[in-house]
Parts: C-alpha cells; structure tokens; sequence
C-alpha cells in the first residue's frame, strides 16, 4: 500500500541526500529538544512565586556620611515615608528580599551546635521592626505578628531579640511534625521563639537551594548601608520612586540615596543571565526551525527536478496525482523517522552529559517525544508544496526528450 | 590560475543568484549565531593580563578544622583571614605579596559643586599598582613610611580624577571619603579589564575599583568589607578588634613569583606558617594545606566561564552543522547540474584535481561572503545580548581576533561542507557526457 520496498530502494540510488537530510533532522532534533528543555527549565525558574507583592515594592538603600543620630533618622525617615500619598507603609530592614545581597545563618535546634543529635537548618535572615511583615506584604497563616515592645534598637550581648517570624518553608523544615509554631530554636547559642509563620517568603538569592527558608528578626541595626522597603498602591510606585530621593535629601542631606527599584526589577535584574539565555535559546530554535523547514524545502526539489522523468513516466503509466504526493510523503516519513531516531538518540546522550557536567536537571524524555512529533510535522508540511509541484509534472515530460 | 577560479566562481554565482544569496545566508545566519556566543565565551575566558598570568598567584589558605567543608572543589576558602593576610603582607619576603580587599565611600568634596556619590574602593598595598600593571598619569603609590603611619591618602582613578578634578592633575587635592579629607597621592590610567580577575567574589565581570587606599587603614578607621565575609564557626564578636582577631574570611591575597624556586621557597614558607598557626590552637588539622593558583588557574576554579555559555558555545557550533548540511546540500544540486560543463573541461585536458580546486575556490568565496554578512548579525546579536544583560557589555564585543576568526571559521566549515560535492563532481566522466552532446 504505501510501496515501502520500492521507496527505500529508490533512496539507495540517492545515498548522500538521504543521508544530509537525516543528519539535518537528528541535529535539529538534538538541538530544540534541549533548548526547549532548558527553556522551560528557566521558565518554571522565572515564574516561580516569591510571596511578595513584587509590583508594590521599592527598595532603595542609603549611605551616610553626615554625623548624625542614624537610629533617631531612621524613625524620622520612616514617618516621612509612610505620609508620601500613595504610601501603605514603609520599614526600614537589614536585608533585603530578592536583591542578590543578604545574609544567611545555620539555625540550630540545640543551643550547643556541637551536640550529636543537633539539628542545624541554613535560613536567610533579615530584621526590622513592627511594620517589616505589613510592608513586606506576605501573608501570615499562623501565629501573630511582632508587637511593638518586642522590637529591640540597637544590639548588643544584653539587647537580644528574642523572637522570629519564619517562613512556612523553614518552619517545616526545623519541625517536619508541623507543630514549629511557638517552638524555640539557637541562633548562635541564644534562644529564640517562633511566634508567627509566613506562607511564602523568598529570601534574597533566588538560585539559593534553600531560597524559601527566610528568618525575621524583630530588631532595628545601622550597618554601613541602610535599607528601606516601601510598600505603595501599584498603580502610583513609578510616581513615587521619582520623589523618593529628593525627599529623603530633604529629611537629611549628607547622604547618598542609591536609585529606588522595585521588586520584580530587583529579580529581572538578578536573574538577567537567565532571562538572556531563555532569549538566545529561543532565538537558537525558531531560527533553526526556519532552516530546517527551508532545507527539507530545497532537498526534496533537488530530488524531484532529478526524478522528473521518472515522474513523468509514472504518471504516464497511470499514477493519478496522490500517488506522486504519497510516494514524497512517504519518502520523506522514512527518512524522518530514521532520523528522529538518530536525533532522539543524541538528545539522550547530550541529556546525559548536561546533568554529568553542568547543573541541569536531568533531561525530561517526554520533550524528545515532543519535539520529534513536531519535527515530523514541519517536515512533512514542508514537502508538500514540492510534491505537489512534483505531482503536476504532465506525463508528457516522459514521452517528449526521448 | 587562483584569480582565473575566482572570476569562474563569480560568473557561476550570478548564474543562480537566488540558490547563491540562499547559501550566503545560511552560511550568515550560522555564523552569525555563533560568533555571538563564541564572542561572548572569548571575552570571558580571555586571558586578563597575558605576559604575567603565569607569575601571579592567588594563595588560598586552609584555616578550618579538619572536617569543615566549601563549596570549591577542593574544599579551600577563597579567600582569608585578616590577621594571616596583615601577617604574609608584611613579613620580609624577597617578592611582591599583596593583600587587598573592598570596601567603599560616599565621596564629596564638602562642596555643593559635586553631589556626592557612592564609590568602592579597593584597601591594599602599595605594589598592587606595580603587580597587576597599572600606570601612573600623576602621580605614585603612597610611600612605606605614609603605609605606616596610616595616611589618610588616596589614589584616584583617571575617571574619577576627572569627575572630581576635571581631568587635571590633582596630587596633593583633597577629597571626601565620608567625612574624612584624604589627600591624593596619584593618579592612574584607565584599568581595563573585562574580568575582575584579582577579586572574583561579587561578579566575575564588575568593573575594578575606582579608589585605592592603604591597607593600614583598616584598623586605623575601623572599615568594613563590601565584600563577602564567610565564617565557619561561632565566635562572639562585639568589637572591630574581636572582628580583626577573628577566623572570618574576607581578604584576598595575591603573590607575584617569577620562577619554581621562588615558587617552591614560598611553598615551604607557607607549610611552616601554617604548622605554627595550627599549634596555637587556631585549629585542628592533621595537615597543611594551601593553595597557589595562577590567574588562568584561578578564573578556572572560580568558573569565571558560565555553565550556560559553554552550553550556547556547543549548541550554536551544532546550529552551524545544520546551516552547513543545508549548503552542502545546495552544493551538492547546483554542482552536479553542471556536469556536463565540467565534463567538457575535463575532456579538454582539465585534470581532476584541477576541478576539485576551481570547486573548492568557489567555496571559500560562498564562505567568504558569509563570514562577512555573519559578522554583521553577530553584531545584532550582541546587541540584544548587551541590551538584555547590561552587565554584559563589555563583554558582548567582537574584538580584532574575533572579527578575524568569523570568516576564518566560515570559509573552513564552508570548505569541509564543499568537499564532498567537489569531489562527486571532478569524478564526472567526461565520455558521458561528451557523448550526448
């Protein structure tokens, strides 16, 4: 029916086309079921939820220079923040959520870290005060928040917080009972207890194993660069990042105000290396998607201006049109499929060498399956318009050259 | 007989303008994609200071207890601590060694003329300008004596000396780190590197510092590190002195040793430190360890070459076979058409091999032309790596080599692709086709 025999010999006669073409189909193969695994990879990365209102938020940090009463500034600072129109509340922290700068610490479950049945879990940490987990916008499931005597200003040995706010993540990672709530867990040997969990919090390095075990201290400490963190209507954050450095000019002058940025800017910049390479990789496969489809287009001509007597003769001896259409059809399936086996093959091995050398995952088979289904697709699509060329060879092409 | 080919391959190209202008382009598009990654990959990888790379080296120390884990993969911290950086600093050793780390000032000139601006600066030595090449413009390093006494001086880059000095020589100015006046001492010219390569720790391609200041001036004015600080075990810590004494990681140390005995000595100075250290008490290790890694070396520990460019590099290589199985396909129908053509020179008295030359000609030339329209879309593609990853720009750039080795690769891929349709067609029989003729 689909005259298999005589195709395949026929291809035997033609043995260096058949064979670009396959190697043309396996390398594309390789190629975009890769790309698009690392792509999607990517993606799901990008995508991921943070818990954070990423469209309200600002950061911007300062520097100062001037001799000044930084703790007395930073109060001043916040009250002026939060009365900008638009404002919802604004804080001053330590670390900053999604920046790519913080802090992390081992949180143990034993006040001497060095006991044989000591749990110690990795956990970013940042602190502020009473407003950090309003302003910060994520979304408290159990426990309470701190209370405004609970928030210590300035540290030291006597001056210790003695309480944390933590994210659902950590919580369940210290207490994989479920009952973290109200527990006691060592910071550096001193006691502190978990009184409010968080759903979901990043903490400030996205590519972090552990980017969702985020610790909040209830403390207020000047470190060379302050944070502050404002929380605004959406719709008003470009209006008011403008302001933002003229104002607290205004509050105090002998300091630098690096440029406020938003959230989700913060993360795109972060993860620029990523969203570039998600960019190359589609580049790499729309562009190779065209040059395939072009190349199957020119080959399969190459083929039929070759064959066109031959065509013609068959015609003559009673082949309708669809024949011609099917025999370049199936042709072309025959040596797809070789190919996609070849190219499946190769996706496999690259797979493998990808998860041996470098830190992707391992490679998902169902985007070879994919991706040769579609590669099938485009390249029977693109026969078509030379078979149908093919099939419009009048008989008498055979007849007249003899 | 080459110019003879040249001008056949031309005519032969106007002939089928349509298939020609098809194999340019995919040539083109093959080229341009790689030389944008390969580009990027160069710029990288790229040997930062050539004639000394193999002279300067990093020294890792290990300080932990036996046990204690990084995440190099030899287990060594990248970098140390400042009472072992302050020590190797300042013994008597016959070569430069050299501590350094980075902080950072708001810098002003009490003056409303200049609005004050956040700048990092680098606290070192005063043979870190020597070590790693820098020029003077104005200038020289501060003295032993000014090391000594922790002068509060500085010197300047050329941008900044222009931002703050308008571009003239301003040794023995003024200027605002914080609120402390520093004088300047000189002035050097424009660093320029692509990979910070003497300070891998916050990104591998940040610009160098801008600001250079003694080292003494740590503990003079109590600075912090802009840097990473890594501990590995729990200390209290309530005092800048606490912090000095500490075992917390946060200096980077380079030595500059010109041969294996001034390497081996330095080898032999660092297993009996270490021996000291460790009997002090500072920790607990059955042996010394240490490392020495030179600047290649080291960007190659650091993985200075991200995972992903090496993974575009051999992905864009592959693209280009795709391009190239494509152009010998084209090849491969518009040679063998002109058949009868070649069989009539070979009767002639054309040897093959003559034909197979005059093929291979016309091939480079195709190679030639794409290589050249490659370098354009190259261009395009680092423009849209530059505008999507700023950070990048001074490495998304082709430079001389790179603009050399685009036709240079297209000519060989389009010669190893041309081969096989030369060859067919310098076999043709002239018989055959004299015959039908």
């Amino acid at each position: 029916m689909l005259e298999i025999k005589p195709i395949f010999n026929a291809l035997r006669r033609s043995k260096v086309s058949t064979f670009l073409l396959l190697i043309e189909i396996a390398i594309t193969l390789a190629i975009v079921s890769v790309s698009a695994f690392v792509i999607v990879d990517r993606i799901n990365y990008l995508q991921q939820e943070t818990g954070y209102p990423e469209e309200s938020l600002l950061h911007f940090s300062v520097l100062t220079f001037g001799d000044v009463d930084r703790m007395q500034q930073i109060e001043l600072d916040e009250e002026m923040l939060r009365n900008i129109p638009g404002v919802e509340n604004a804080v001053f922290m330590q670390d900053v959520p999604l920046s790519g700068s913080g802090s992390a610490s081992s949180f143990d479950s034993h006040p001497d870290p060095d006991m044989e049945n000591n749990k110690g879990i990795r956990a970013a940490y940042t602190a502020g005060d009473e407003n950090m987990i309003d302003t910060l916008g994520v979304n408290l499931i159990a426990g309470r928040d701190f209370r405004a005597d609970e928030v210590k200003f300035g540290l030291s040995s006597e001056n210790r917080p003695t309480v944390v706010v933590a994210s659902k993540a950590f919580v369940d990672e210290m207490f994989p009972e479920g009952d973290g709530l109200g527990k006691t867990v060592y910071f550096g040997r001193s006691p502190i207890k978990i009184i409010g969990i968080v759903e979901q919090m990043k903490g400030p390095w996205l590519q972090d194993s552990r980017s969702d075990n985020v610790v909040i201290f209830p403390y207020v400490e000047t470190r060379s660069f302050d944070h502050y963190v404002v929380r605004t209507k959406p719709e008003e954050r470009t209006a008011i990042k403008r302001q933002i450095e003229e104002l607290m000019l205004a509050n105090y002058d002998k300091r630098v105000i690096n440029p406020a940025r938003g959230f989700d800017e913060a993360k795109a910049e972060y993860n620029a290396g990523d969203i570039l390479m998600t960019r190359m990789l589609m580049v790499i496969i729309v562009v190779l998607v065209l040059i395939t489809i072009v190349g199957i287009f020119g080959l399969t001509l190459f083929n039929i201006n070759k064959r066109t007597k031959q065509i013609g003769t068959r015609r003559a001896l009673g082949a309708r049109k669809s024949d011609i259409i099917k025999y370049f059809l199936v042709e072309n399936a025959m040596v797809c499929i070789a190919g996609l086996g070849a190219g499946a093959l190769g996706a496999v091995y690259l797979g493998t060498l990808l998860l041996e050398e470098y830190s992707l995952p391992a490679l998902d088979n169902s985007f070879i399956l994919y991706t040769a289904l579609f590669v099938l697709a485009i390249s029977l699509l693109s026969v078509l318009i030379p078979a149908n060329r093919a099939a419009n060879i009048s008989p008498s092409i055979a007849t007249r050259s003899i | 007989m080459f110019f003879h080919y040249v001008d056949l391959a031309w005519r032969s190209f106007k002939r089928t303008p349509v298939v020609s202008v098809l194999m340019v382009l995919a040539i083109a598009i093959g080229i341009g994609i790689t030389m944008t990654s390969l580009s990027v990959y160069h710029m990288m990888s790229m040997d930062p200071i050539p004639h000394k790379s193999s002279k300067l080296y990093a020294v890792q120390l290990d300080t932990m207890d036996d046990g204690e884990e990084w995440w190099t993969e030899d287990n060594l911290p990248t970098q140390i601590t400042y009472k072992d950086a302050m020590f190797l600093n300042d013994v008597d050793l016959p070569y430069r060694k050299i501590a350094s780390t980075r902080t950072g000032f708001t810098v002003h000139m009490n003056s409303s003329e200049v609005k004050p601006f956040l700048e990092s600066a680098r606290v070192t030595g005063n043979e870190f300008f020597a070590m790693f090449d820098l020029e003077f413009l104005y200038g020289n390093a501060w003295s032993k004596e000014q090391y000594q006494s922790a002068a509060p001086v500085v010197v300047l880059s050329e941008s900044i000396n222009e931002k703050l000095f308008g571009g003239e020589d301003s040794v023995g100015k003024q200027v605002y780190l914080n609120d402390e006046v520093f004088q300047v001492v000189g002035v050097i010219k424009e660093w320029d590197i692509h990979t910070k390569y003497y300070d891998l720790n916050n990104g591998s391609f940040n610009s160098p510092e801008d600001l250079f200041i003694p080292l003494s001036l740590i503990k003079a004015k109590e600075l912090t590190t802009w840097g990473n600080t890594n501990g590995w075990k729990y200390q209290e810590i309530n005092s800048f002195q606490d912090r000095l004494n500490s075992e917390l990681l946060w200096v980077q140390f380079w030595v500059e040793l010109n041969n294996e005995q001034e390497k081996q000595a330095f080898s032999e100075y660092l297993t009996n430190y270490l021996a000291e250290q460790g009997t002090l008490g500072r920790f607990e290790r059955e042996k010394t360890e240490f490392s020495l890694r030179n600047v290649n070396e080291w960007m190659e520990y650091n993985n200075v070459v991200s995972e992903d460019n090496r993974l575009l590099v051999g992905l864009s290589f592959l693209f280009l076979t795709v391009c190239l199985v494509n152009i010998l396909a084209l090849l491969l129908a518009k040679f063998l058409r002109r058949a009868p053509e070649v069989g009539v020179r070979r009767a002639l008295g054309a040897s093959k091999s003559h034909v197979f030359a005059q093929h291979l000609v016309e091939v480079s030339m195709l190679g030639f032309f794409g290589g050249v329209v490659g370098i354009g879309i190259a261009q395009l593609g680092l423009w849209g790596v530059r505008s999507t990853y700023s950070y990048f720009s001074a490495l998304a750039t082709m430079d001389l080599s790179m603009l050399f080795a685009a036709p240079m690769i297209a000519i060989v891929s389009c010669l190893i692709a041309g081969a096989i349709p030369a060859w067919l067609v310098c076999k043709t029989q002239p018989a055959i086709y004299l015959k039908t003729q």
